[in-house]
């Protein structure tokens, strides 16, 4: 009988989290924007076409890295665009729906021909075009990743983290500060998505002589009570919430109702990391929520944070969110604007654009605790050191500033690094 | 025989032929995907349609088989070097194998009965579906790793997505056909006598038994080519395109379609996939769609008991028959 009042709560909560008003408090006008060129002229040259896609329906919302980058593209395009042509942004919504991700994949890749896809935010929209982008040799720069082949493909590269270092990173902090002893992390049952980061979570667990539990919902079906009683059966002492901000808010809501906030210490990886949630978690939590974030904290003083906020603000829909799959989608538009730039606009196609996204290495911003860096090769995480901050008061603290992890998964990717001269 | 193939039924296959060859080079590449599904769903719908027009049972179960189907192709793909298409038949006969386990209730109950019986069957595969996922290339029985899939094998000539297309429609052409010769051939004539008086049925000497068991045999034979079709199109298959309401929907476009004729089908796969496409194409949410097909069937049910293609049919009919007359 909980089950339906619980699916409510938790998608009235994440409405009402994504209705509020979320600029962050630092953002003073438009003194601290500053877009491609510069120029304050439109661009009138033939466009560039460019692609994204985000997965936009129950049970969450990935829409922050496209919404983002799509206000980016029109500040470039208002600022000369790229040296004159403006970049013709087309996004498309797989609704988490494999056989749609599958369509509009096809769509904007064969049917529109985009040079590349900027900002995708998705559970199941690169598992299923990855081979696509493969086979027509188009390069997505990705920035809400939440599943494996975002990370072991070739021809895509995220910004933000995903859920396996986000979520390693939150339990190192946990079991260093916190002496977490056995963590139950909570995903979704998705192979790729909650399957693969919870797997390499034990798997983190016992290399520190730990011990670490799955356990796996079905997506269709999200009854979270069923859940925590299921946490509380594992008797573990810590609780790793690796699901998106709806469901992670709903779980939590589920523990109020119980009483459950002291019977374990409560981390999360960064899809909770917003500045509507104290709206919705209020005083309870304050004080108990630690979170991994990805990206720098949304109200730093950093110039592309300000730049972030300031583009969001001007160019932005209203509704948009602000969290860190946002500030991921304004940055990877930045690097591939940046990119773009250094080519001669007449030659701009598919493998120039490919070529001079493969050449981006050892680029900075205050956004990222380390360069950014694409290169050549089979996978990339160029991203996997972050922050950890502290749910109180209706707001963040910052309580650990950027540290790296240390798991086996990394191996490849430091191997690149070294070849490629970046050190994180 | 031979006579009737080479005349009325020449001209048939000369059409479909030619339809098979030319469809994929008209399309773009999003709808050259977007009709591959509307077919593939057609052979699940006719399935459906087979068990309601031939017997007036109504099953739903269809899509929850889809799913064993395709299941079953993707194990057999990462397990073995098989070909896609013996992969195929294997998952088709798999589903046909449950689909004739459901048939047991059906010896005993009809209408609303059944169809909730089928329904409960299809919430059983969903859950099985979630709890355990479809194969990625891991190892054991479920053959899941956590990790993103291995890649799924397609037909030699049928590599790219146009060629797929063309595959798809010959098996689906192909099952047409054995599902129309089922209808003029003896288990047509017995489901025709059962549906109108099992005891008569019986009392003629047939076995109702294994003529319902074989009408859901066929009919889960169809749901199981579909899913290893969808298999071999999405290159991997997700739980939640399984879910069993879906299998509702599909029934109810089957009869906004029409279930008496292959047309039928056609148009409910077209319906089924082709409409949510375009709203998506033209920006609007496709979840609209469900109210158009709410007030589709409402029409099929008080005015249009054959679908649509029953009215199309009438239409060509007396269009024939207008023209008959004005040449006599």
């Amino acid at each position: 009988m909980k089950k339906i009042p619980d699916i409510l709560s938790a998608l009235a909560l994440v409405t009402g989290a994504m209705l509020l008003p979320a600029v962050p408090a630092v953002a003073d006008g438009h003194s601290d924007l500053s877009c491609g060129l510069n120029t304050g002229k439109a661009a009138t040259g033939e466009p560039i076409k460019v692609g994204g896609i985000n997965g936009n329906a129950p049970p969450g919302d990935f829409s922050g890295g496209t919404d983002a980058a799509a206000a980016y593209f029109d500040c470039v395009n208002a600022n000369g665009g790229i040296n004159g042509r403006p970049i013709q942004y087309i996004v498309e919504n797989d609704q988490w729906n494999p056989e749609l991700a599958g369509q509009v994949g096809t769509k904007l890749v064969k049917d529109e021909g985009v040079v590349a896809l900027v900002g995708n935010g998705s559970v199941v929209s690169m598992a299923v075009n990855a081979k696509l982008y493969a086979d027509e040799g188009v390069m997505a720069m990705a920035s809400a990743c939440a599943i494996s082949d975002c990370y072991e493909n070739a021809n895509i590269v995220s910004t933000n983290q995903g859920p396996l270092p986000s979520g390693i990173g939150a339990l190192k902090f946990a079991i260093e500060e916190l002496g977490s002893k056995h963590a139950a992390c909570i995903g979704f049952n998705i192979p790729n998505n909650g399957g693969w980061a919870c797997d390499w979570m034990n798997k983190y667990m016992e290399s520190k002589g730990l011990q670490g539990s799955s356990i796996l919902m079905d997506p269709t079906a999200v009854d979270l009570n069923s859940i925590y009683l299921q946490a509380l059966a594992e008797g573990v002492d810590t609780i790793l919430l690796m699901l998106p901000a709806g469901p992670a808010i709903g779980l939590l809501k589920v523990a109020e109702e119980q009483g459950g906030r002291d019977q374990f210490k409560w981390v999360s990886p960064t899809p909770i990391y917003e500045p509507g949630v104290g709206n919705v978690l209020g005083d309870y939590w304050s004080g108990h929520l630690y979170v991994n974030i990805e990206l720098a904290q949304y109200d730093s003083d950093g110039p592309d944070n300000k730049n972030w906020i300031a583009v969001t603000k001007k160019y932005g829909k209203d509704g948009d969110r602000l969290d860190t799959f946002s500030q991921s989608g304004f940055i990877s538009a930045k690097f591939f604007t940046d990119a773009l730039l250094k080519l001669d606009p007449a030659k701009i196609d598919r493998a120039s654009v490919s070529e001079a996204i493969k050449q981006i290495v050892n680029v900075e911003s205050d956004l990222l605790c380390g360069p950014y860096y694409v290169g050549d090769a089979d996978r990339h995480m160029p991203n996997h050191a972050g922050r950890m901050v502290l749910y109180k008061d209706g707001g963040f603290e910052t309580v650990r500033d950027c540290y790296d992890i240390d798991t086996s998964y990394l191996d490849p990717i430091r191997a690149q690094e070294k070849a490629l001269g970046v050190t994180q | 025989m031979a006579r009737r193939i080479s005349g009325k039924n020449f001209i048939t296959l000369a059409v479909v032929l030619m339809v098979i060859w030319l469809l994929p080079l008209l399309l773009s590449s999003l709808w050259v995907k977007v009709v591959t599904s509307a077919v593939i769903f057609s052979l699940a719908a006719t399935g459906v349609s087979i068990l309601f027009a031939q017997l007036g049972l109504i099953n739903l179960s269809q899509v929850a088989l889809i799913g064993v189907g395709g299941w079953v192709l993707l194990r057999l793909n990462y397990a073995t070097g098989l070909p896609f298409t013996v992969s195929l038949l294997a998952g088709g006969i798999v589903a046909a194998i449950i689909g004739a386990v459901f048939a047991l209730p059906a010896v005993r109950m009809r209408g609303l009965y059944l169809a909730l019986v089928t329904l409960m069957a299809a919430g059983a595969l969903q859950i099985l579906f979630n709890a355990f996922q479809f194969p990625n290339g891991g190892e054991g029985f479920w053959g899941v790793a956590q990790q993103s899939a291995g890649d799924v094998r397609r037909p030699f000539l049928a590599q790219t997505d146009g060629a797929y297309l063309r595959y798809v429609m010959l098996v689906v052409a192909i099952c047409f056909t054995i599902v129309g010769m089922h209808r003029f051939a003896a288990p047509g004539r017995a489901w025709a006598m059962i549906r109108q008086s099992e005891a008569n049925a019986m009392a003629a000497g047939v076995n109702v038994t294994f003529y319902k068991t074989w009408a859901f045999a066929l009919s889960g034979f169809l749901a199981g080519i579909s899913g290893g079709l969808l298999a071999g199109a999405l290159q991997q298959l997700d739980a939640r395109t399984f879910v069993a309401g879906d299998s509702i929907l599909l029934f109810a476009l089957s009869i906004v379609g029409g279930a008496y004729h292959w047309l039928g089908a056609i148009i409910a796969g077209l319906l089924f996939k082709l409409l949510p496409a375009l709203f998506n194409d033209f920006g609007i949410s496709a979840d609209l769609t469900l109210v158009i097909f709410g007030i589709a069937l409402l029409h099929a049910i008080i005015t249009a008991p054959k679908g649509i293609s029953g009215q199309i049919l009438a239409g060509i009919s007396s269009l024939a028959a207008r023209r008959r007359v004005s040449r006599d």
